[in-house]
């Protein structure tokens, strides 16, 4: 351990040795196979998971090449390899938590919409019984509901 | 020419069906909407013993949504005007019909209740706010005043009326966990009659207000984030006027 740290600091770009990359690629296809069950059991729906083995696949093509890795540090002007895969990695977790919030916010204006439907039928239900006898007369309901 | 009233009520079992009976007196023309947001004690039962229609949501949505059922409901059955107040007996139904008369002479399109402006409200002895809520008040008032260019002093009053137009939008876009300011800014921008008249509020009959200093705090910052945001949404709901 403490020869590894100690090479980190003499070499900032780090090679990944072979071992870590083997388990690197298999984390990467139990990931996937982890969002293959998930949908399987209808846990998870498929416009969902696209995104998902999207980062499963990245995660492999990182442990095939690493190469590539050092390539997008340079780009970035990144010397240390490790930054630049977690702000990367930072980055596009922070984008997909942030679409998340928009889809629940797009979905909790739907089920608003949903429970004020019930309830206004609710309501015409009671208009109606109240009509057909029993209750107090109700005014009479006129127009279409759009 | 017909007329709504409605109440947003949750878990208000206690005090509603006095309230329904105030409104039934007071405006014995227009009809009643209970809206039960999601009630767990007898809210809708009371609402149904007293003679009112009843709207119950499945489960608790917050007062926006309450609201906006009312207005979506009264857009739909062809009403032509809607009022709504507070089910917990702070709004005598009197006031209500104060307001009525605003939009019946079509002064405003929407008109809202306030216990600050003038008359012997401000000085009664009927309405004591807390600290906190005296805090609150006056961020709000200073706020919703820069971005509207209008004054208003309760902008948070849970009694209102309005016309067609309102509810037009209202059903439309409503805030649903910043009812009272984000309607007002939003009719405003939208180039509505947004009036206050002032109107006699009373303590609350019975349960307790929501309002701790730290919730009121967490209330007021996501009051300003609604407002500033608010600056910058599109007018793109199309009102006829």
């Amino acid at each position: 351990m403490r020869e590894l740290a100690l090479a980190a600091s003499q070499d900032p770009k780090v090679h990944l040795t072979s071992q870590t990359r083997i388990i690197a690629a298999v984390l990467a296809l139990a990931f996937m196979a982890l969002v293959l069950e998930l949908i399987r059991r209808d846990r998870l729906q498929e416009r969902f998971s696209v995104v998902w083995f999207v980062a499963g696949v990245g995660m492999l093509i990182g442990a095939a090449f690493p190469g590539l890795l050092t390539f997008v540090a340079d780009a970035m002007g990144v010397r240390d390899t490790n930054v630049a895969l977690f702000s990367i990695v930072l980055l596009l977790l922070l984008g997909l938590a942030l679409n998340f919030s928009v889809t629940m916010s797009r979905q909790a204006t739907q089920i608003t919409r949903l429970a004020q439907e019930q309830a206004l039928e609710k309501a015409r239900e009671q208009t109606a019984r109240e009509r057909n006898g029993h209750g107090a007369p109700a005014e009479p309901i006129e127009g279409d509901r759009s | 020419m017909r007329t709504l009233v409605f109440i947003p009520a949750w878990n208000e079992e206690a005090s509603l069906g006095e309230v329904i009976e105030g409104v039934r007196e007071s405006l014995p023309a227009a009809d009643l909407l209970v809206v039960d947001d999601g009630s767990v004690d007898a809210t809708a039962a009371r609402a149904r013993e007293a003679g009112a229609l009843v709207a119950s949501l499945p489960f608790n949505q917050g007062l926006g949504a309450a609201l906006q059922t009312g207005y979506l409901h009264a857009l739909r059955e062809g009403y032509d005007f809607c009022a709504h107040l507070d089910a917990d007996g702070q709004h005598p139904p009197t006031e209500v019909a104060l307001l009525l008369e605003e939009v019946y002479a079509d002064r405003a399109d929407l008109v809202i209740g306030s216990r600050y402006r003038d008359r012997e409200a401000a000085e009664s002895d009927d309405y004591k706010p807390t600290f906190s809520r005296r805090i609150g008040t006056g961020v709000f008032r200073f706020f919703l005043t820069l971005a509207t260019r209008q004054r208003f002093t309760d902008t948070t009053s849970g009694m209102r009326a309005a016309n067609r137009r309102v509810m037009t939008l209202f059903s439309e876009r409503y805030s649903p966990d910043f009812a009272e300011i984000e309607s007002l800014q939003l009719a405003v921008r939208q180039g509505l009659r947004v009036e206050e008249v002032p109107v006699r509020m009373l303590e609350r009959a019975e349960g307790t207000s929501f309002l701790t200093p730290l919730r009121s705090a967490f209330f007021i910052f996501k009051g300003m984030i609604v407002l500033v945001v608010g600056q910058f949404r599109p007018r793109r709901v199309e009102v006829e006027r």
